[in-house]
């Protein structure tokens, strides 16, 4: 058996749950059988979801999940295994020792083998400890929360339909490797969120709302739920009617929340090194060079304390650091994890993340905001815009990293007219390509925090944060 | 690749689970087991990068009482107590509703083709010769082309559900799936295409999907200048198709959504919603359907659901709580569950979803060239991105599209490099429409596994250039 106690109170605490002395053994196995490198990482997360439809409890669910997953490399290539019978990880190592050496025996000459760069080797334990527990947290207060959203979101006769959601988890990691690191860490994550409908007639729309970051039950408190629910009715009555948007070029402003995603998929995938590696990156070979305005200055930052996208400790266990991915227009930066920071010989600065137990580790952003700029507000950015597009809200994006092409879509917008905002319109999205937008983006307000936490998809779905000020872009493709 | 008694040590786990429910006092309960198990291999960059393996699993209790009902998760079958304590809090918490049971015991038909031996027997290094067999078909066909991303996998899981009203089933299932993505970099133009398909059998022919990624490479290198914005035709391809389809339809034919009036279809039961030659069905029971089985993931008889007959809106699909719901709720005079529920697996209840959605048409279908020709001017296009930000409630969409192809005399003239293309998905399909001849399942999401032709879809959609 490896892990300590399977009695689950104390699986689930803050205790060790690898057997270390096992795990070690397992791990010296593995480099005594010819590996250059060995992993066991565990995660397990107490979780509770909850949602509201209409006001009525509509479903609770209380979850405690674990999974383990060993790396193994050999010859210069992975093996991998994950599982969630803890017990039998040990058992594994021959079979994953296999699999990473046959991977490597399909290497061609003329292809690179896999190397990690150095890392300090670590052994230490970092809590990130929330205000409030939400292990503490009981269903009745999530319950009530929720409804503080719910009640002022009902508020019209318009409004047919009303939904509310809660996430909250404390997540435990502990990583053995062979090289002697053995860290552990936890924190916590909170997340609200809803959706009311509105209809007249056969016009019927939707409008999302989410709030959420790094911590526990204080996150929630933090928000004026009320105001939430208020705002998200507002804009699904005023959505009703609202004219389809236009299509063409014109310059276009973003909310933080557009703003957010739109660093996120336009520049933040693109500069994941793993991507790179693969050829799949338009910022390939760019680093030292102007991509964009010199008024775009980048950050990924997981040690941002309350993003949904923080971490104390990288999935590979690095410690965490803000990367620079742009300043002043130019790429300084890739996002790395070891394997990546290897290959090009850079720094690891603490990119790897798995989505759980069961997955391995990537390259992957944080909390990626782009810095503040010179224009006092929203009034000043659109003051000399004859005709364009204030965008607000998001319902997400997605990118191709090779072409560099992205697009994303806002939940409402405005048209623009003469320097002033004239008419709702809706279902704007916004295309272009990365290295031609950034240098598009001729106005930033001076405020630059956190837009609303968003979740990325890259065949693993981890939770991200993201923002900024308001931003101006000169031309964007609008349709 | 999976033990030959899982569904039997499941089963087991899973009555000890429902025993100590009984001992609890729960009446009625449903306990919900799963275990995967599979193997796959990364591609990165023209090579094999990773091979892996493992397996995940667990338990999902539901109980119910006086109407109200709770659920809760977990791996260890020892930690059940705990599990059924939280479940039963829960369900002191939620409304009662009338009229809400678990669903008794039927007899359910079987469905052939969920699981195939040659999966079962597939070992890590079989994989990794297909791994091979692929690389070496992008290099065959194009020297310029590199398969910068992608991977193969097989997979094989076992599932039991158990309940109190009598319900024991279980059986394996198996899938193999290629996901392949080929770009072409030359003279400072990148040109990529991603593919991929998957399978409850062993896929026969890897490189079918390989070839597609190469050819739209391939094809769409051929650039010219983008034009003006325009409503006009749009030819999508199956591929490009079925992403868009899957967000906006499959929750727009939920009962539950369409009695709240948050379906573009609400209110409109027995009217014309699209063109009147199209028909939609929820297959639950597709011979190796990637979503069929002979019960629901509440063990309820699957069926064939027929939703959209002859462009009428026929029916709905319903699961049993939301039915009982709803009727509670005065919101439906009366609803009955579809066979329905579905789940993503151990850790959620069960909620309404659909199947193998197909979409067929009773008039003369065409193959792409001859929709080409009927189209005479507009686009083709075969992916787009952002397919996950159409709107489902209003069926608005306004995505991207990289792999577009301009269409004028009938005949394919070039490529745009990028356009913008958005409408609303229930006003395109209730417009004049076409589809093609072949009509093979595109794909498998959250929301069910869509079935579905290229179509041609002739009124409100707009292509913006960039």
């Amino acid at each position: 058996m490896v892990v300590t106690t399977r009695q689950s109170d104390s699986l689930f605490s803050n205790g060790r749950l690898l057997d270390e002395d096992k795990i070690t053994k397992a791990l010296n196995n593995a480099t005594d059988l010819g590996a250059e490198y060995a992993e066991i990482r565990l995660v397990s997360e107490t979780t509770n979801t909850a949602s509201l439809k209409d006001g009525k409890l509509e479903r609770a669910i209380p979850g405690q999940e674990v999974g383990v997953t060993m790396r193994i490399l050999a010859d210069g290539a992975w093996g991998v295994h994950s599982t969630s019978d803890i017990a039998s990880i040990a058992d594994q190592v021959a079979p994953t020792l296999r699999l990473a050496k046959a991977v490597a025996a399909r290497r061609s000459p003329s292809q690179l083998a896999v190397g990690l760069a150095d890392v300090p080797i670590i052994e230490d334990e970092i809590h990130w400890k929330s205000i409030k527990d939400v292990r503490d947290t009981d269903l009745d207060t999530r319950i009530e929360l929720m409804l503080a959203i719910d009640n002022e979101a009902k508020d019209d006769e318009k409004i047919v339909s009303t939904s509310t959601g809660w996430s909250d988890e404390h997540i435990h990691t502990e990583l053995m490797t062979s090289e002697g690191m053995n860290r552990v860490w936890s924190f916590q994550r909170s997340l609200i969120n809803g959706m009311v409908t509105a209809r007249d007639g056969s016009d019927v729309v939707s409008y999302r709302m989410r709030h959420g970051g790094e911590g526990g039950l204080e996150v929630i408190e933090s928000c004026d739920l009320g105001e939430m629910g208020r705002n998200a009715r507002i804009s699904a009555l005023r959505l009703l009617g609202a004219e389809r948007a236009p299509s063409g070029k014109m310059p276009l402003v973003a909310d933080r929340d557009l703003t957010g995603v739109y660093i996120h998929e336009a520049l933040g995938h693109p500069c994941e090194a793993d991507l790179v590696a693969a050829g799949d990156s338009c910022l390939e070979g760019r680093l030292g060079q102007t991509i964009g305005s010199e008024i775009c200055t980048v950050v990924d930052d997981p040690t941002m304390r309350g993003g949904y996208g923080c971490y104390p400790i990288d999935d590979e266990g690095v410690d965490t650091r803000p990367k620079n991915l742009i300043v002043n227009g130019v790429l300084t930066e890739y996002l790395n994890h070891r394997e990546t920071a290897h290959r090009y010989d850079l720094d690891p600065n603490g990119g790897a993340r798995a989505q759980d137990g069961l997955h391995h580790p990537l390259v992957r952003m944080s909390n990626t905001v782009i810095q503040g700029g010179s224009h006092k507000d929203l009034d000043e950015l659109i003051e000399d815009i004859e005709f364009g597009v204030y965008a607000c809200g998001s319902r997400g994006g997605q990118v191709d990293t090779g072409r560099g092409s992205f697009q994303f879509a806002a939940q409402e917008a405005w048209i623009i007219e003469n320097g002033s905002l004239s008419r709702p319109v809706r279902d704007v999205s916004v295309s272009g390509m990365t290295l031609e937008i950034l240098k598009n983006v001729d106005g930033l307000t001076r405020d630059a925090y956190l837009g609303a936490p968003g979740f990325c998809g890259k065949g693993q779905t981890v939770p991200v944060g993201d923002g900024g000020p308001l931003m101006r872009i000169r031309e964007a493709l609008v349709g | 690749m999976i033990p030959d008694d899982a569904v039997e040590r499941l089963m087991d786990s899973a009555q000890k689970i429902g025993q100590a429910c009984e001992a609890a006092g729960v009446k009625e309960w449903e306990i919900f087991a799963s275990q995967g198990y599979g193997n796959s291999l990364d591609i990165e960059a023209g090579k094999i990068s990773m091979a892996s393996g493992g397996g995940e699993g667990g338990f999902g209790i539901r109980i119910v009482e006086d109407g109200r009902y709770g659920f809760a998760h977990l791996v260890d079958p020892s930690s059940a107590g705990r599990a059924i304590n939280q479940a039963l809090s829960i369900a002191r918490k939620s409304p009662s509703i009338e009229g809400f049971e678990l669903p008794g015991n039927q007899s359910a038909p079987r469905v052939s083709g969920m699981k195939d031996k040659a999966i079962l027997d597939m070992g890590p290094e079989d994989l990794l010769e297909q791994g091979d067999q692929v690389l070496t078909r992008v290099a065959e066909l194009d020297k310029r082309a590199v398969a910068v991303g992608g991977g193969i996998g097989v997979g094989a899981g076992a599932g039991a559900i158990v309940t109190s009203s009598g319900i024991e089933d279980g059986g394996v299932y198996t899938s193999h799936g290629i996901g392949i993505h080929v770009s072409i970099d030359e003279d400072d133009q990148l040109t990529s295409s991603y593919e991929g398909e998957s399978s409850r059998g062993l896929l026969k022919d890897l490189t079918a999907c390989v070839d597609k990624a190469v050819h739209w490479s391939q094809i769409t290198r051929q650039k010219i200048a983008g034009g003006e914005t325009e409503d006009c035709p749009v030819l999508m391809t199956a591929d490009g198709f079925s992403p868009l389809f899957s967000v906006v339809v499959p929750s727009a034919i939920k009962g539950e959504r369409l009695a709240r009036g948050e379906s573009f279809w609400s209110g409109k039961m027995n009217e014309i919603v699209m063109a009147d030659h199209l028909s939609l069905v929820d297959d639950g029971l597709m011979e190796g359907g990637m979503s069929s089985g002979s019960r629901d993931d509440e063990g309820v008889p699957s069926r064939t659901q027929k939703v959209v007959d002859s462009g009428r809106l026929a029916g709905e699909i319903w699961s049993t709580r939301d039915a009982a719901k709803l009727v509670s709720e005065g919101k439906v005079s009366e609803a009955e569950t579809t066979g329905s529920a579905s789940r993503g697996g151990h850790t959620s209840p069960p909620i309404c979803g659909c199947s193998d959605l197909i979409l067929s048409s009773s008039s003369n279908t065409h193959a792409r060239d001859r929709l080409v020709e009927e189209m005479e001017e507009g686009y083709i296009i075969h992916s787009v991105m952002g397919a996950h930000t159409a709107n489902p409630t209003s069926g608005d969409f306004s995505v991207t599209t990289s792999t577009i192809l301009r269409v004028e005399g009938g005949e394919v003239i070039g490529a745009l490099s990028q356009a913008g293309f958005s409408g609303n998905m229930s006003k395109a399909l209730s417009g004049r429409v076409i589809l093609g001849d072949s009509s093979k399942r595109k794909g498998s999401y959250s929301t069910g596994s869509m079935h579905v032709p290229d179509v041609l879809m002739l009124d409100g959609l707009r292509i913006n250039p960039a």
